[in-house]
Formats: C-alpha cells, structure tokens, sequence
C-alpha cells in the first residue's frame, strides 16, 4: 500500500483510444483519452478518417456537377446541405426561384431536419442504455423517408434542388402524406414525452453533464441546438431568413444552463417546431412553376464570391465560393457546424467520467462525414 | 448592434480605405477588411473584446500571393463580417488561437491543405489528411484544375 502511494501522478495516467471503431462514435471518429482512474484529464478528437476532399471536387468540376456532393457531406440532412448549395449558386448567379419551388424546399428540408433529429433522438438513447425509443424513432423515421423518396426517389443522399427551383413537383399524395405524418406525430411527442422526457435514468445520465456556456461556444464556434442550449437563441433561419422562413411563425426554442438535458429539449422541442413550418408552408403552397425553365446548362456566374449561411440540423454551415467567371469555382470551401461542436469537447470533456464521455459525445450529436469532408 | 461598434473601432485604428461595404449582401458580410499581415491578431483581439466569434478559417491560393480570409459573426441578426489578409507564399502568418480557442482547428486544417504554417499554433499535426502526407490538396500546383489566376484577375 505504501508503496502504490509513492507512484508519481504521472505514471498513473493512462490513454484509452474511444473508437474508431466505436459503436457509440457515430461514424468513424477517434478520441485519444488521458485517464486518471475514470477520470478524463485530456481528450485529443482525431479526425479525418473520413476525407474524401469534396472542395477540391468543387473546385474541379461545374457547379451543376457538385450537386450530388452536397448530400454526401452531412448524409443525414442532405436536403439541407443540398438545399444550401442552390442557394448559394443562385445568389451569385442571380437566379429567381418560383415561390411554388421555395415552399417545396422548405418543407422538405424541415422533413429532413425531423428525419436527422429523429436519428439522432434513437441513437442516443439506445447509447444512454435505453433500446425501446430507438425503434420508436426509427419507425417514425420511415414515414419521413418514405414521402421524401415519393418525391426525390432516394432515401439518404437526396439531390433535389436544382438551380431555379427543384426536380419534380410534389402532388397531392405528397400532401397527403405529409399532413398524415404530422398527425401521427402529435400523439408521438407526448408518447416520447412520458417515455424518455421524464424518465429518471435519463435524467441523472443527462443533467449537469457536458456543460456548454455561452463564452465556451462562442470561444469555439458551437452553434445550432448545442448553442441554443446555454440560451442564446441563435438560428440562422430567424437571423438571415432565406426562401419563406420569414412569412412563417416558429419558435426558436433555448435552454438555460447548455448540459446534455437541455440539448435534448431544444432538439426535441426544433421537431416540434419544425412540424409546425411544415403545416404553415402546405397551407401557403401556391400554385405554379416548381423550376424555372431559364437556366442554361452551362452557368457563367460573374467574378467575384459568394458566402450563404444556412441553418442544417447541426448549426450554421456555410458555403463560400470564389468565381472566376468559368462555370465551376475557383476555390469552394464548405463551413460545417459539427467540426467546431467537436472542437469543443477538448474544454468539456477533462473533468468527466468516461461513462458520461459517452453521454456527452452523443448529446453534441456530430456528423463525422461532415467534419471530413 | 455589435457589427456597427466594431465597424467603428476598425475604421478608427485601420482607416477608412481598407473597409469594403457589401450592399449587394453576395458575400454574406455587411463588410470586409484588408488587413496587413502584421495587424491580424490586433483585428482578432478586437472582434473577440467585441464579443463576436470566429466562423471560418480559409485560404485562397492565387499565382502571386495567398489570401487568408477569416469570417467573424456574433449572435445577432445580419452581422457577419470578414477579415482578409494577403500572405505571400514563403510568409508565415501569426496564429490567432490564443484569442479564439477554435482557431486551433481551423488553422490545422489551412496548413492541412495550403502548406501554410501559423506561428505560434504549436500543434502544426495534420487534422483531416493521413499524418505522413507531404502534399498539400487545395493548392493550384495540386492535382486537377482549372486554372491558376493572379488575385487581380478575380478581384480587380
């Protein structure tokens, strides 16, 4: 006993590699954790295991070329990413979109942004220990996919838009579907409410854990629900509306202390609100065009650049891209949300369990392929 | 508002001349400031002091020089702003992660793909390419491309 007493601190420490292959990283990211006993006093995020260079991509093929791309980064809010990138060409080409074609884009991307969080909301529960909501979510998931492959005619990897508008118009049994879903998800959220909201195991897994202040966030550049989390109502969709986000009526929902508990009620309560934009935009879906029939094959945007923040399920993403006047970019460079959320977890996770690593990793909810790129 | 005090504070210690107004809203900022290498960390430690935080990290590789361009916003409606700096492509730019702790990152990723090295970010490791690679993707020479410019031939 003595003896274990005289062991420097040093030589106690001990590194544990959490993943790649880790069934709770959510894709194929790497923690390098310092350990003292359960304790973490350092962790070192190694990325990149999923880098596949879409900027360069970007920046060696037309514009029209790189749409599919776009979904690839963020594979579970590809409409989103997608989403984004039109609006991005448009704005520096000066293309007009139809409203017909806007209201079909925001109520897809809001599908989507259920889609994701929905995802989300499963995995992190069933790493949290609990099995039963995962498959609730997933069920509800796939009537999410179901109506997007109604009209897009993929799953995951959705490549909608178009510049001017989007690829096929939706018709009634897309409406159909659509309000069927938010129906069934009225009685959902308080189902998932009494299951998992009040719960007391989630409650102790969750509150006062992975605490994200607001000088820590702006500190990193966490935006999205982690930051709304610590009770900055921050979104990109109120802050720089684009498409008809300003003609409808949502809530930005916030936390107050930004732990993993309030993660989980601004997320839970986004689902909720963005059935609610969904609902508006059927209402207001006017007739008309959903593509503009005047865009040329070959785009020839003017010199200059182009930055269009958008609001993805994980935060503020960004796209900037420098044109010399030829159809594609000279330099295209992507801003993704979850790579400074992660970034983050090098101030938040010392000091913590390793069990409560796992809880905190899932409640920040990133990408991997997103950060890779 | 935060963008229109810092906006003051600029033009103040750089001048009116540097600072570009974007009323087209294209570039996503209300303005834009091309700030001498030497003067970047006194920009960052003003936007920090003014409570904004840093977007983006980027560079842009012409035939005569590189561009570094850093967005800064702040959590308020429409206040993005940009500061660019010119970096010759021998000169070795300051780091700014000691003011924004999430420059760190940013800045690996930059080095990552131009070859740019920022003194004083000791952790220089490769962040998103394999730890042995010698190649840097994102620069002109590399790979496949379109062309390789001057700066003027885009920004006049």
């Amino acid at each position: 006993m003595a003896e274990l007493e005289k062991i420097e601190a040093s030589d106690r420490v001990y590194s544990l590699n959490l993943g790649p292959q880790h069934p709770s990283t959510h894709g194929v990211l790497r923690i390098v954790l310092d350990l003292d006993g359960e304790y973490i006093i350092k962790a070192d995020p190694v990325i990149g295991y999923g880098h596949r260079g879409h900027e360069k991509m970007g920046e060696n093929r037309p514009y029209k070329q790189f749409l599919p791309n776009t979904s690839r980064m963020d594979y579970l809010s590809g409409m989103l990413f997608n989403h984004g990138f039109v609006l991005a060409v448009e704005k520096l080409v000066g293309i007009k979109v139809p409203e017909r074609a806007k209201y079909i884009r925001v109520i897809a991307s809001e599908l989507n942004r259920i889609s994701s969080h929905l995802l989300w909301f499963g995995t992190y529960l069933m790493d949290l220990g609990g099995f039963t909501p995962f498959l609730y979510a997933f069920d509800d998931r796939e009537q999410i996919l179901d109506i997007l492959d109604s009209i897009t005619g993929s799953r995951l990897t959705y490549s909608y838009c178009r510049f001017g508008g989007v690829s096929r118009d939706v018709d009634l049994k897309f409406i159909e579907m659509t309000r069927a879903f938010l129906k069934r998800m009225e009685k959902r959220w308080a189902d998932y409410d009494s299951l998992v909201t009040k719960n007391v195991i989630f409650i102790h897994r969750t509150r006062d854990v992975g605490v994200i202040d607001r000088e820590l966030a702006r500190q990193y550049g966490v935006t999205g629900p982690n930051l709304r989390a610590c009770g900055v109502a921050f979104d990109v969709r109120r802050s720089e509306p684009y498409e008809v986000y300003d003609r409808l009526d949502f809530e930005i929902p916030t936390g107050t202390k930004g732990d993993a508990l309030d993660r989980y009620d601004v997320r839970f309560k986004e689902m909720q609100q963005s059935c609610r934009i969904i609902d508006q935009a059927l209402d207001q879906l006017p007739e008309g065009e959903f593509l503009t029939p005047k865009v040329p094959q070959k785009l020839g945007p003017p010199k200059g650049e182009v930055y269009t923040a958008f609001e993805s399920a994980r935060g503020l993403t960004a796209y900037y891209m420098v044109s010399d006047g030829s159809p594609g970019p000279y330099r295209c460079h992507i801003r993704v949300p979850s790579f400074g959320n992660l970034n983050a977890l090098n101030d938040v996770l010392p000091g913590t369990l390793v069990a409560d690593a796992i809880s905190i990793l899932g409640s920040i909810d990133v990408v991997i392929p997103e950060i890779d790129r | 508002m935060k963008i229109h005090d810092i906006e003051a504070r600029m033009r103040g210690k750089f001048g009116d001349l540097p600072l570009k107004r974007d009323e087209t809203g294209v570039t996503g900022a209300s303005w834009s400031i091309a700030v001498p290498i030497g003067d970047l960390r006194d920009a960052a430690t003003e936007f920090n002091a003014a409570g904004f935080f840093l977007e983006s990290i980027t560079a842009l590789d012409f035939e005569d020089t590189f561009e570094l361009v850093y967005h800064f916003n702040c959590f308020e409606p429409g206040s993005r702003a940009v500061v660019r700096v010119l970096c010759g492509h021998d000169q070795v730019p300051p780091s700014i992660c000691d003011i924004f702790r999430g420059a760190a990152w940013l800045e690996r990723e930059v080095h990552d793909f131009f070859g740019i090295t920022f003194s004083g970010n000791v952790d220089m490791r490769a962040l998103l390419l394999p730890e042995d690679a010698d190649y840097y993707p994102l620069r002109k020479t590399f790979g496949k491309v379109g062309a390789y410019h001057k700066r003027e031939v885009i920004y006049g």
